[in-house]
């Protein structure tokens, strides 16, 4: 293991060389990327990479990215591909049927902003959007959390049990272009942490069609087995932790990550990096006695619904700040953690940081304030930022 | 009230869809509510397919599909299966498209009032749609109209209303055409129908080998294909009855033995007609329209000299019966070919020293060498023939070969010949045939000065050219009619002509010139008029007259049949003696039966009067099969030859010594085919399956596969697109509708 | 000798042809399709060769039948519209980084390669991915019901130009040679020999080769389904359909010298009701097929139209 200065991107790329050097013994590792900011510093250091048994493609879009990660995949090898933004959208068709083809596909994908008004900076809307592809999403908070993430999506993404694609979500230019010092694991260590990969549906030399043209049964039953598939990737993911833990020797983020909730009647909901500001508030309030909370979703599909009831349980105010809009609606994060709040609770949403607005923690505060004056909930609330 | 709700199942192609939206039209024009809609999803031409029509006074918000129909459509009979017929209400309409008569039905659908039309046939016949997918929509819609009990107005609006301007005149017929049983059984037991079994969805994510879909794609077919034989032209057109397709390609396939063995079967002379035959086989032959006739003749030859014809008894007879044949022409030797062949005895009697009659006296060395005939007459005798050679023959002697043999064929050809006026027997003038006959069996005749030959046929063209080789100094033909119209081989022709006889074409002889002996032919000239019966245009003589100054003239204006040897009070009727109407056992067979006047003509008379009289001669022959002259109407057509699959390559022909060099003697002029195997290779092979392969190739389906020396078509796949029909390059497969199937 | 028999050398259903068929009985295409006749006709190039097809939403597609059945005797993912040449990039890499001797073939549409598919199919090329494209092109959206493509002719109506396309055929040949990968050609379903050795040809040889074949829709084209082959036939005679390869982006060979017939054309033009409802005028179509004959004459280096 060696620590290096790295930007999330470029830790992103080294766990993806990693992995896919680990699946040598496999059917080798490959790729389609395709430049977009702020990801692009992330497929640049993964062309710099060297494969015994591996090809990064050079494609001409996102769409073409994703289908080559699939062809890669769908012959068995471990595929890997970034993107951000308009890229997803652009790949979305192909981001669908690579989960409905169930293959264990890694995306790192840089949160940004969908234009117009072209902005290049933060925002969760463009993998929200992909939130009912079929994947996995992790949101990080920091660029160790990146690089260990991406570890363990393939490890995730290839057990049997789940068969899905994986999607590790970073913000963009907080994480994606920000150097801290990043624990870069051994080959050695990766290769014992990641088994190669045994697709079963994968094609060999026999009549198989994947892919095929089918009536509503022949649908609605794979459709089911995708939902059983996320019902078991909480348990899946805790052996992981166990896993890298025991591999890695530090501890794996949770799906739901609390801070000071024990005993908290106020909770902040985020994703991602607004949580880090979020702590600094709610440890701020607690130093005056509000008993505050917050609460970090990591893990958003499959969506923590039940471990949110419990973290939630004594809660009497939930606010939720979302990096997103989905207008006419409110906030995406809002519109799902809503069901888990206790009942009679004032669940307040908070749309904050649009655009990549650096979100401080005085307007957190301001948020906190709000919450805390609330007699009832009230539509979405937009916050200024800056 | 409730609605009135209607189903449909057709077939892709078929516009189900637009049949319901056509009866939604019909009732939305009375005042009703209506709705329309099809099943959706991957359908193909010939997939099925389902359409429903809802008709309401109350608008209709239902927005299911139809399970309790009160009528049902079946535009394709082979849907007819529980399946289709499930839900239909006790009483409703059924109405099949179907070839069935509504009779055929018998007892099925007694609870429902079915209607029975044969949309497809209308359609087809109207051309809506494609052969293979016929479009029924408006037949089916005219049908059922009248079935429901609407005015044929009613459906003239709808389509108006449509927008449709086609095919209204097929509903009509359709209306017109639709049988209607009332339902009798209403309250009889509705079937029970156990739904479809569903087999469990497999898991994505594990290794599954998929399996062929088991799609039954042979119901979609509204046609199907057959291998056939076709009859080739070739073989229709040869009098003589050969297999000439059969002979052509077992050159193409095995070499002379497998084709020797191929003519033996319907010919014992083979090397004759090779060599002497005017090839009607050739001017049948599809090829000509591509790129020229297979050198179907030259080939003949070359399998009867290659591998001399060596007729087998094909089978033995139990009790053999006696047969006397009077003549050893060709006639007479096929005849008796057929009879040996048939394990039969039959001996001919003939007044020569030789058997072959005209081929021997009449046919010139250069034409057909002797030895070519002798072997082919000692392998007829090898087959057991018998001869009485320098036999006498006159009507007493026919009626008393009547009385001792089991039957008599006379094959006697033509021996009253024609002349010109009473002084045919001016010296220097003489009948073409006696001068043959001199030169061929007498030797070394030798004639000088100017030769005038009188007549167009092949006797004239033999007499001309005999003559340039017996030393005249020249030779003319006169014919009384243009070259397009001689009856002489074409080939013959040019020859004599290459030989250096002249033509005096449109010349009609009317006397000779000269006292002691023949100085001169007096000519009148000729004018074409309409054809005549023959189809050649007739000649008019005019009063034009000129003397043609000669030496000698060899009379070859044809000959007719000598009916003396028959027995006082007996006539022939169709190739059999009767006398005073009751037939005995005397036959005639050949020229002298039907004057046709060419060896394969006389060949193949000669073994259908053969089987004639052993079919007469004993109950226990009867299954003798008839033989029948061959239908040229029934050929395969140059049109149905797919001539891109044959590249154009013209003929070689048959080689010729030079004519200078062949007048100088009697040996065989015509040296007959230089590469045998690339002619016979030429042969489109009409008709007959080459095993080429197109069918199988060309197949979308991949379903045709070699078998039992042909090939055989998957029908469980086949969706009757006719591929393999429309790419046979020679006709030897055909579409056939389910009705043509059962016939 | 002079007859084409047997064709393909009586090859078919010998040792040397594929044991069981690529596209087996019990498909779901309609009666006389032309994409099924390329499909029997690719299943005899490929005979013992492992393939795998990538096949977008296309007809051949929906003739891969339900899971779990698969109506192709070889595997098969079924990819997004513009999307063949991408995931079979992803299926040749693996495929020789295990050192395994599959060969990858994209089996896709017009509507999947000049249109949607036409920047994938470009950059595949561009890259040199080692893969076989087979573009089987009857001309409309033949799936959907019979819409217009960019690879519709003059003159043919559609669902979407029901009084004509006014608009001359893209040239995808050119488009594709102008990549100069190591193989472009297009056969005839008319010249199965022909036809054979290209696909063989083409399956063997290393890089990108973009194999062209026009398709017959006898739903699409209102034609007689047992004329699929016959039209081909035609196009090909009268100059329409040119059938020829080209070797690294330069070298052209014309393999079949059309007769340039009217007499075709006009049968050819008659034969579909695609053609004969718009009415358009065989002059018209001649000009672009003259044309057409121009460039690639130019091309081969031979001058001149023929």
């Amino acid at each position: 293991m060696t620590t290096e200065l790295l930007s999330a991107n470029h830790a992103a790329a080294a766990a993806a060389a990693l992995a896919g050097r680990a699946n040598r013994v496999g059917r080798g590792f490959g790729g389609g990327v395709y430049p977009i900011t702020p990801q692009s510093e992330c497929m640049e250091r993964l062309c710099d990479e060297r494969f015994d048994k591996g090809q990064v493609v050079r494609v001409e879009s996102e769409h073409s990215a994703m289908a080559v990660c699939i062809g890669f995949s769908i012959a068995g090898a471990r595929a890997f591909t970034a993107s951000s933004s308009n890229g997803l959208a652009y790949m979305t068709e192909n981001v669908f049927t690579a989960a409905m083809s169930r293959l264990p596909i890694v995306m790192m994908a840089v949160n940004r902003s969908l234009g117009p008004p072209w902005n290049i900076w933060a925002e969760h809307g463009d993998t929200l959007m992909l939130r009912d592809a079929g994947w996995v999403q992790l949101y990080c908070e920091d660029n160790q959390e990146v690089l260990d993430s991406i570890l363990t999506a393939f490890r995730l993404a290839e057990d049997r049990r789940v068969l899905l694609p994986v999607m590790v979500c970073q913000d963009a230019f907080i994480l994606s272009h920000t150097m801290t010092p990043t624990d870069v694991p051994s080959q050695e260590t990766v290769d014992a942490f990641l088994p190669p990969l045994d697709l079963p549906h994968r094609l060999s030399d026999r009549p198989r069609t994947v892919g095929a043209l089918d009536g509503p049964r022949e649908t609605e039953v794979p459709r089911a087995e995708m939902q059983r598939a996320m019902d078991d990737v909480p348990r899946v993911y805790a052996e992981v932790q166990g896993a890298f833990e025991a591999t890695f020797g530090r501890r794996l983020a949770d799906p739901v990550v609390p801070y000071r909730m024990d005993d908290a009647e106020i909770a902040l909901v985020s994703i991602g990096t607004t949580a880090a500001t979020v702590r600094a508030v709610v440890d701020e309030a607690r130093a005056r006695g509000v008993r505050v909370g917050g609460v970090r979703i990591r893990m958003f599909r499959p969506f923590p619904e039940d471990t949110l009831r419990q973290l939630l349980s004594r809660c009497t105010r939930v606010g939720v700040l979302d990096r997103d809009l989905a207008p006419g609606q409110g906030g995406i994060v809002w519109s799902e953690v809503r069901p888990a709040a206790p009942q009679g609770s004032i669940v307040q949403n908070y749309i904050v940081g649009l655009g990549g607005g650096d979100i401080r923690p005085k307007d957190v505060a301001r948020i906190l304030d709000d919450l805390c004056a609330r007699e009832r909930a009230g539509k979405p609330q937009f916050v200024e930022v800056g | 009230m409730a609605s009135l709700e209607i189903r449909l199942h057709g077939r892709g192609g078929q516009g189900g869809v637009t049949c319901a939206k056509i009866l939604a039209a019909v009732w939305a024009g009375l005042g009703k509510s209506v709705q329309t809609f099809g099943d959706y999803a991957g359908e193909r031409s010939g997939a099925p397919v389902r359409a429903y029509t809802r008709v309401s006074d109350e608008p209709i918000d239902d927005r299911n599909k139809v399970y309790e129909p009160h009528h049902l459509l079946v535009l394709d009979p082979t849907l007819l299966g529980e399946h289709v017929l499930q839900g239909l209400r006790p009483g409703g309409t059924l109405l099949l498209n179907t070839e069935e008569p509504i009779e055929a039905f018998g007892d099925r659908f007694l609870r429902h009032r079915l209607a029975v039309v044969d949309a497809t046939a209308i359609a087809r016949r109207r051309k809506i749609g494609t052969r293979s997918v016929v479009i029924v929509n408006t037949t089916i819609a005219g049908a059922f109209v009248r079935a429901a009990g609407l005015p044929f107005e009613a459906l003239e609006a709808a389509y108006r209303r449509l927008g449709f301007t086609g095919n209204l005149d097929a509903a009509r017929e359709a209306w017109d055409a639709v049988a209607i049983r009332e339902a009798r059984d209403v309250d009889a037991k509705a079937p029970v129908f156990a739904p479809p079994a569903t087999a469990p969805v497999l898991p994505l994510v594990a290794h599954v080998e998929g399996a062929p879909t088991g799609l039954r794609t042979g119901s979609w077919r509204s046609q199907t294909p057959r291998y056939v034989h076709a009859l080739a032209p070739c073989s229709a057109f040869c009098p003589a009855g050969n297999d000439v397709i059969g002979f052509v390609q077992a050159v193409a396939e095995g070499g002379a033995q497998q084709a020797s063995e191929v003519l033996a079967r319907t010919t014992p002379l083979a090397g004759v007609c090779g060599r002497v035959c005017p090839a009607f086989c050739m001017e049948g032959c599809n090829r000509r329209e591509h790129d020229g006739a297979v050198d179907v003749r030259a080939l003949e030859r070359w399998i009867a000299d290659t591998a001399p014809i060596a007729p087998r008894a094909e089978r033995a007879s139990a009790a053999p019966r006696r047969f006397a044949i009077v003549g050893g022409g060709p006639a007479g030797l096929s005849a008796a070919f057929e009879l040996a062949r048939h394990g039969h005895e039959a001996t001919v009697f003939d007044g020569e020293r030789a058997l072959g009659g005209v081929l021997r006296t009449g046919i010139p060395s250069y034409r057909l060498p002797r030895a070519a005939l002798d072997r082919e007459i000692e392998a007829l005798l090898a087959l057991g023939v018998k001869t009485s050679l320098g036999a006498f023959l006159d009507r007493d002697r026919v009626a008393a070969l009547a009385r001792e043999w089991d039957a008599v064929i006379l094959a006697t050809g033509l021996q009253r010949l024609r002349g010109v006026t009473e002084r045919d027997d001016l010296p220097g003038v003489e009948q073409g045939i006696r001068f043959l006959h001199r030169v061929n069996m007498e030797g070394s005749v030798r004639v000088t000065g100017h030769v005038v030959v009188l007549g167009g046929g092949n006797t004239a063209m033999d007499c001309a050219r005999v003559a340039v080789r017996a030393g005249a100094s020249r030779v003319t033909v006169a014919y009384r009619r243009g070259r397009e119209e001689m009856p002489a081989i074409r080939d013959e022709v040019a020859e004599a002509e290459q030989e250096g006889v002249v033509f005096e074409l449109l010349r009609q002889p009317l006397g000779f010139e000269g006292d002691e002996r023949v100085r001169g032919v007096v000519l009148a000239e000729v004018e074409l008029g309409p054809p005549d019966a023959s189809g050649r245009r007739s000649p008019v003589v005019t009063d034009r007259r000129s003397t043609l100054s000669c030496d000698h003239v060899l009379l070859a204006l044809g000959q007719t049949a000598d009916l003396r040897l028959l027995p006082e009070g007996w006539a022939l009727r169709e190739g059999r003696a009767f006398a005073r109407d009751a037939p005995v056992n005397v036959f005639a067979a050949g020229d002298l039966a039907t004057g046709d006047g060419t060896v394969a003509h006389a060949i193949g008379d000669g073994r259908r009067v053969a089987r004639l009289a052993m079919r007469a001669v004993g109950p226990e022959l009867a299954e003798v099969e008839e033989l029948r002259r061959p239908d040229r109407a029934r050929a395969v057509a140059a049109t149905e030859i797919r001539f891109d699959h044959f590249p154009k390559s013209p003929p070689l022909g048959e080689r010729h010594v030079p004519a200078d060099v062949r007048v100088r003697g009697f040996d065989e002029v015509n040296l007959g085919v230089g590469d045998p195997a690339a002619a016979a290779h030429r042969c489109c092979s009409c008709g007959e399956c080459t095993r080429c392969d197109s069918c199988l190739v060309y197949c979308p389906e991949g379903i045709i596969r070699r078998e039992a020396g042909g090939y055989a078509i998957d029908l469980e796949y086949c969706k009757g697109c006719g591929i393999c029909v429309t790419e046979c390059p020679r006709a030897a497969i055909t579409l056939k509708t389910p009705k043509e199937m059962h016939a | 000798m002079s007859a084409n028999e047997p064709i393909l050398g009586g090859m078919a259903q010998t040792a040397a042809d594929r044991s069981t068929p690529l596209l087996r009985p019990g498909n779901s295409n309609c009666g006389g399709c032309g994409m099924s006749v390329g499909l029997q006709f690719l299943s005899r190039a490929i005979a013992g060769t492992p393939v795998q097809l990538v096949i977008p939403a296309c007809c051949a597609a929906v003739a891969a039948g339900p899971f779990p059945t698969s109506g192709y005797g070889a595997p098969v993912f079924s990819s997004t519209f513009a999307s063949a040449a991408a995931v079979a990039t992803g299926l040749a890499h693996v495929a020789r980084l295990n050192g395994e001797k599959t060969r990858v073939v994209c089996f896709v549409g017009d509507g999947g390669t000049y249109d949607i598919g036409m920047a994938t199919v470009s950059a595949a090329a561009e890259r040199d991915e080692d893969l076989l494209y087979v573009c089987y092109d009857n001309e409309i959206y033949g799936n959907t019901g019979g819409q217009r493509s960019s690879a519709t002719p003059r003159g043919a109506t559609t669902t979407t130009t029901p009084r004509g396309s006014e608009l001359e055929k893209k040239d995808i040949l050119a488009i594709m040679a102008a990549h100069r990968v190591p193989y472009v050609a297009s056969i005839s379903l008319a010249h199965p020999d022909d036809a054979l050795r290209k696909l063989r040809f083409a399956l063997d040889a290393k890089g990108f080769r973009f194999v062209h074949m026009l398709a017959p829709c006898p739903t699409g084209w209102k034609s007689e389904p047992a004329d699929s082959i016959e039209l081909i036939r035609l196009a090909v005679r009268s100059g329409l359909y040119a059938v020829y390869e080209v070797f690294e982006g330069s070298r052209v060979v014309i393999n079949v010298e059309p007769e340039h017939s009217d007499a075709a054309l006009e049968r050819y033009l008659g034969m579909q009701g695609r053609f004969r409802k718009s009415g358009v005028e065989l002059a018209s179509v001649r000009a672009g097929v003259e044309r057409s004959w121009r460039e690639l004459r130019a091309r081969s280096a031979l001058g001149g139209p023929g």
